[in-house]
């Protein structure tokens, strides 16, 4: 643990002494130091529970603290709400947004400081005269009158950004700001982040992607478990260094796995067309095949088609076009129990929301998908409450599930334990093809490393697993070959051991003429 | 086929069309209550009970102090008291608000009901006296006109009163700054809290405003329209202002429009005498709802409130 | 940070059911509606009180007209519980369709109308087919009289599920259509007995339900047709049975309650969420329908009349399924209590001077805080709730907390045998 010498107080945009916060069972932050120097982006880095948000969400005015002290420019602050934070100049742009989906883009930034004119009326005029004058100073570019639930995500992150700006925030704290973004939005960011820099403002970066921490920050404050177990400078250290801080010790980013053993083709996708939510095209051609015993993993930025695709795949959202083949049986748009039935399994991306029914049974939980099998009913009719019994228990054993008894609701525990819920039912049909999507996001280290060895294991068996992830780490991993999405299409298939460069390239759309030459 | 001709002749008369609008005002005070309310996030099916509440307090002053207004405003806040309860319960202890509308409901009924007979020995309360009746307005000059005369210009106080409070909600809630935030904390209370908006404060008020309304539109039924108070006299017209508001997409002028269709129905029922009663009647009077469903399935289809509507909100994230 | 695990409990054999751990776990979960009632008493008390009643003997009075205990006015015991048990009946099942429909998450508020449908069904059948040989009639009488309030409820159903209207409203809409074509039948119409107002002709002997007392003979004193106590007290608690097999050992029922407690997990589980929607509506109505066929064939009245329309049954349904947790048992003892309160309190009035109608000021006091208590406490057991506001679509937005808890505690006492 290198500790920094503290620089002058009143070069200190932000200094938080001996902050800890208890939750009732949980210790989320214990008695951290954190400083931040004017004019300077600091990262503030460690895994998912580390407690950095907490930290910031004290800051803020959100949380208040069991203990410790916050100053702010050498004078001590008593920070109880967000409107004492905004005060004293912080400003906060949060994971997810604080926005109003069916208000302006106008709405939306002068929300609570919105200028009147006589009788309280909302003046309209001159709130877009002074965002437009914000804007302008500031280099970016806002259409104040914009419904806000329209905009893509990386415009609705910058209406955040002018929000605080507009509240005469000096010190902004971004909360994993580029989970939402694509790479050239990311890009853009960076570059708003550097011009306002530039303007005498201070930025707190909270992250876990050790790329961009080492790309934009000049300080560094590793957390992990609730405690600060490191203060770098960023020109003087490495991703790996800041790993091992995080981690705690080196961190395994290889899993061990023999050469892959590929039958013929189990899945094969043809020119799938589908559309979003929101009615806009999602995939617009897709075709690859996956075979039996080989794991073929989709790389690319959340956003560019995946989260359909498997959707798609899995029976839960219709295509509009093309056609999924299970073997050599049609199984298009059949629905998901029929897909299910039919021997596709399924991970879901949202585990709380989809894949998991948190105020039932870890049991009944265990057989969601399968309710109506003959395994576990009469003729699809009555439930055969033992042989569910017999299942959750097997598994339960089997997957390491830590649960006091299969009958506790899912809800009482642990993200990693209910990741697992949904893991071991998923692998334990014997699939033909296993859809995995972001199996291990939000998960402990621990749980991941079981997770990963089990995917290899169905794909020993003989199954096809399709693997979506955001984390470029886990497919090069995982992945016998890897397919790169973007925009909605199969930009290329490449092999496993590809550079992280080249991949990266094809991510953002780039790389294609190489391919084309090659 | 008599009838049909007498059906017409009742649609061009100027008495129906002035009862229909009566009525439709009536019903669109609690509506108005209930688009502000929920507007701020709050679920209130409580409007039959807090009507019902205005309605019986409003009678028990008018015969205590012979006044109108004063009556007027012993109902509202009589209501208002009732709404601060579903607010407590609601907003400070998180309390399911669709139980907690019911108890107000039931409550109602049962504390109504348990005083008329308590006060007055069983007897029941007594016609309202005509000093204390609210009055009927006419308006010089444009009274006149032929038939809207009659309808727009010659109407029971409250009347304008409701539709002057339409206007005044409409633009209480598009275009000041206080209904944006009314609105914002309806759709993303953590988003306003963020923005150093008091949730709580803005709910209150909405929720205690909704019974001020409601207890309005209870004096006006029971001091202002029928004269008397009888036990459970509301029949339900809390739950059509409910479904007004709700086919009113949580707006007060579509709230309104609702209304009236319900108040063409009951003008309709009120106008018995003057049809020869046939056996279609009854029929005729399930107009109005067989429209109502007609258009709920057809146009208006999804009805989304407003999002965070009937969410207690709990600020402290992990 | 890791959410904590479960607090330790010991490693239960679950291979047999488990009696005492059921109990443990239903008794915690009435904990919080028994602890209702019992703050709702004390609130009485104190309201009696101020208006200058004696609470001692308001309480007495009830006790003797719900249960038949400590009466004092000349009252025979076995006629109180008779009447009792006649409140309850329709009770357990207009409760019975409330809770069916909340476990889906839908509020059903049309139990009026969908039971007035099966009144008015059953009441064509049982007195047009008046010569049908008792041991058919009864059992089609109730058979339509299910059919009519399943059929209502599924204008609702499919309209929420094909169009999204809202069930609340449509609900109402329907309770509407339903009074009026009961008035429209009755009144002057064309079901009107001769000589009569706003009755129908009763439904004949052989479309009644058998009562238990005789009418030709003496009970405790009193003429066997006083005693209302009709074979549809069975009916209802079959009813119940029959709610509890569906929800717990069905898988239509394993997915009715996963489509009530999330949408997106019901879909991804290959159910179909409108299917669902429109199934359960029909079942809800059914239940519903079916109290208006015991409203006909069985009770005391056996025709149709227009008042029909003002009766509460529907809307006392609400309370008991809320106040029962919407659980099957739950509802059978929120309905025993509601009938004995309305039933104490008609005994409170004509004993102790005392409008019956502070029963319903009660009910409303047991209501909130049961509404009130469940959310105290679970901030007591869970650390932090720590919700996010609604991010999903506004539909599914979200799951209301005291829906979960309520879910659970329905599960708790349904047991897991």
């Amino acid at each position: 643990m290198s500790e920094q010498p503290k620089a002058a107080a009143d070069q200190l945009a932000v200094d938080m002494r001996q902050i800890t916060k208890i939750w009732p069972g949980v210790v989320a932050n214990d008695h951290v130091n954190f400083s931040v120097r004017k004019g300077e982006i600091h990262a503030l880095v460690g895994e998912n529970g580390a407690g950095k948000t907490t930290l910031m969400n004290i800051l803020y005015g959100l949380i208040k603290p069991t203990s410790g002290e916050i100053f702010n420019n050498g004078a001590p602050a008593q920070i109880h709400s967000p409107r004492d934070a905004i005060g004293l100049g912080i400003g906060m742009v949060h994971q997810h947004f604080m926005l109003i989906p069916v208000m302006t883009v106008g709405e939306n930034i002068t929300l609570g400081y919105e200028p009147v004119t006589q009788g309280d009326f909302y003046d309209k005029a001159r709130a877009r005269q002074q965002i437009a004058e914000l804007t302008r100073r500031y280099g970016l570019t806002l259409d104040p009158d914009a419904r806000t639930g329209d905009l893509p995500v990386g415009l609705q992150q910058r209406v955040e950004i002018v929000k605080t700006l507009y509240r005469g925030a000096d010190i902004l704290i971004l909360d994993e700001p580029t989970a939402v973004l694509r790479p050239q939005e990311t890009d853009e960011l960076f570059g708003v982040l550097r011009g306002l820099v530039q303007g005498g403002k201070t930025i707190i970066f909270i992250t876990h992607k050790l790329r961009e921490v080492m790309a934009i920050s000049d300080r560094i404050t590793v957390m992990r478990r609730g405690q600060v177990v490191g203060h770098l400078v960023t020109s003087e250290t490495s991703e790996q260094e800041i790993a091992r801080m995080m981690v705690g010790r080196d961190v395994l980013l290889r899993v061990e796995k023999s050469e892959a053993k590929v039958g013929p083709v189990a899945l094969k996708v043809d020119h799938l067309v589908a559309e979003s939510d929101r009615g806009v095209a999602a995939l617009r051609d897709v075709s690859f095949e996956v075979h039996q015993g080989e794991i073929l993993g989709i790389a690319g930025v959340e956003g560019n088609g995946q989260s359909e695709l498997v959707e798609v795949l899995a029976g839960t959202r219709s295509s509009t076009g093309g056609q999924v083949l299970l073997g050599d049986r049609d199984i298009t748009n059949l629905g998901a129990r029929a897909i299910r039935s039919a021997g596709v399994s399924h991970i879901p991306e949202d585990r709380r929301g989809a894949g998991l029914i948190l105020n039932y049974s870890v049991a009944d939980n265990l057989v969601l998908g399968r309710q109506r099998s003959a395994r576990f009913t009469w003729r699809g009719i009555v439930l055969r409450l033992q042989a569910i019994l017999n299942w959750a228990k097997r598994l339960i054993q089997a997957f390491d599930i830590r649960t006091p008894s299969p009958e506790a609701a899912a809800r009482t525990l642990s993200g990693g334990n209910q990741q697992k819920i949904i893991v071991a039912r998923e692998m334990s049909g014997e699939p033909r093809v296993l859809l995995a999507a972001q199996p291990t996001r939000g998960v402990d280290i621990g749980a991941i490393e079981f997770i990963h060895r089990r995917i290899v294991e169905q794909r020993d068996a003989g199954a096809a697993v399709l693997l979506v992830s955001a984390e470029l780490d886990e497919i090069r991993s995982l992945a016998d070959r890897i397919a790169v999405m973007y925009e909605g299409r199969i930009v290329s298939i490449e092999p496993a051991g590809t550079s992280e460069a080249r991949l990266g390239l094809l991510m953002t759309g780039g790389g294609r003429e190489e391919r084309a030459a090659g | 086929m008599n009838f049909i001709l007498q059906l017409l002749h009742l649609f061009v008369s100027g008495d129906f069309w002035q009862l229909a609008l009566r009525n439709a005002a009536l019903l669109s005070l609690p509506a108005l209550g209930g688009v502000i309310c929920e507007r701020s996030g709050v679920v209130n099916i409580a409007m039959e009970g807090m009507m019902l509440t205005g309605a019986f307090f409003a009678v028990v002053a008018a015969q205590a102090w012979h006044n109108a207004f004063f009556a007027v405003l012993v109902a509202a806040i009589a209501s208002g008291l009732m709404a601060l309860i579903h607010a407590v319960v609601s907003i400070r202890f998180h309390a399911d608000q669709i139980i907690s509308g019911i108890a107000i409901n039931i409550g109602a009924i049962g504390l109504t009901t348990f005083l008329n007979a308590k006060l007055t020995n069983f007897q029941g309360l007594p016609q309202v006296d005509p000093a204390a009746r609210l009055p009927q307005v006419t308006i010089p000059l444009l009274s006149s006109i032929p038939f809207f005369g009659e309808v727009l210009f010659q109407q029971n106080i409250m009347v304008y009163v409701a539709i002057a409070l339409l206007v005044l909600g409409n633009v209480l809630l598009f275009r000041t700054r206080l209904g944006l935030r009314l609105r914002a904390v309806g759709e993303h209370p953590q988003a306003a809290d963020t923005a150093g908006i008091n949730v709580y404060r803005l709910r209150y008020g909405a929720v205690i405003m909704s019974g001020l309304l409601s207890g309005l539109s209870g004096a006006f039924l029971s001091i202002g329209i029928a004269y008397i108070f009888n036990d459970n006299m509301t029949g339900g017209r809390g739950y059509i202002a409910l479904a007004a508001m709700i086919f009113g997409k949580w707006t007060p002028w579509g709230a309104f429009g609702a209304c009236v269709i319900f108040g063409l129905g009951d003008a309709l029922a009120a106008s018995s005498g003057t049809l020869n009663v046939t056996q279609y009647f009854y029929i005729l009077q399930m107009a109005p709802y067989i429209l109502v469903l007609i258009v709920l399935a057809g146009l208006v289809g999804r009805s989304t409130p407003p999002a965070a509507d009937g969410v207690p909100y709990i600020p402290e994230a992990e | 940070m890791t959410a904590p695990t479960a607090p330790p409990q010991q490693q239960e054999d679950v291979a047999r059911p488990n009696f005492t751990g059921w109990v443990r776990r239903a008794a915690n979960a009435m904990a919080v509606p028994a602890g209702s009632v019992i703050f709702a008493i004390l609130i009485g008390a104190v309201i009696f009180a101020i208006s200058g009643n004696d609470p001692v003997l308001a309480y007495q009075a009830m006790a003797c007209g719900g249960f038949g205990l400590f009466c004092f006015g000349g009252e025979t015991p076995a006629l109180q519980i008779a009447n009792t048990i006649f409140f309850l009946t329709p009770l357990i099942l207009a409760g019975l369709s409330v809770a069916f429909a909340f476990r889906a998450g839908l509020f059903n508020i049309g139990v009026q109308g969908q039971l007035i449908v099966g009144a008015i069904l059953s009441a064509i059948v049982g007195i047009r087919l008046g010569n049908w040989p008792a041991i058919v009639l009864i059992p089609l009488v109730l058979l339509v009289g299910i059919i009519g309030g399943a059929a209502w409820a599924g204008i609702a159903g499919v309209l929420k599920a094909m169009t999204g209207a809202h069930e609340v409203v449509t609900t109402i809409m329907l309770n509407y259509i339903a009074y009026n074509l009961l008035k429209f039948l009755v009144v002057n119409g064309p079901m009107q007995a001769p000589n009569s107002s706003a009755i129908s002709l009763p439904v004949s002997q052989n479309a009644q339900l058998p009562t238990f007392i005789p009418a030709d003979s003496t009970f405790f004193g009193q003429p066997g047709g006083v005693y209302h106590v009709d074979w549809g007290l069975l009916i209802a608690l079959a009813g119940a049975v029959i709610f509890f097999f569906i929800m717990r050992r069905m898988a239509l029922g394993y997915e009715i309650r996963a489509v009530g407690q999330s949408q997106r997990a019901a879909r991804y589980a290959g159910v179909s969420v409108r299917r669902t929607i429109i199934v359960t509506m029909l079942i809800s109505g059914a239940f519903a329908g079916l109290t208006g066929a015991i409203m006909i064939s069985g009770g005391s009245l056996h025709y149709l009349y227009a008042d029909l329309a003002n009766d509460s049954t529907g809307f006392d349904g609400i309370a008991v399924a809320l106040l029962g947790l919407n659980s099957a048992i739950g509802v059978v003892l929120s309905a025993i209590l509601f009938g004995a309160l309305h039933a104490g309190g008609s005994v409170m009035q004509s004993d102790a001077q005392i409008s019956s109608r502070i029963v319903q000021i009660l009910q409303a006091v047991i209501l909130f805080s049961l509404a009130a208590n469940f959310l105290r406490s679970l901030k007591l057991r869970l650390p932090g709730p720590g919700r996010k506001v609604a991010e999903a679509s506004g539909e599914e937005a979200v799951q209301n907390e005291f829906q979960a808890e309520v879910s659970s505690a329905a599960t708790d006492i349904e047991g897991k045998a």
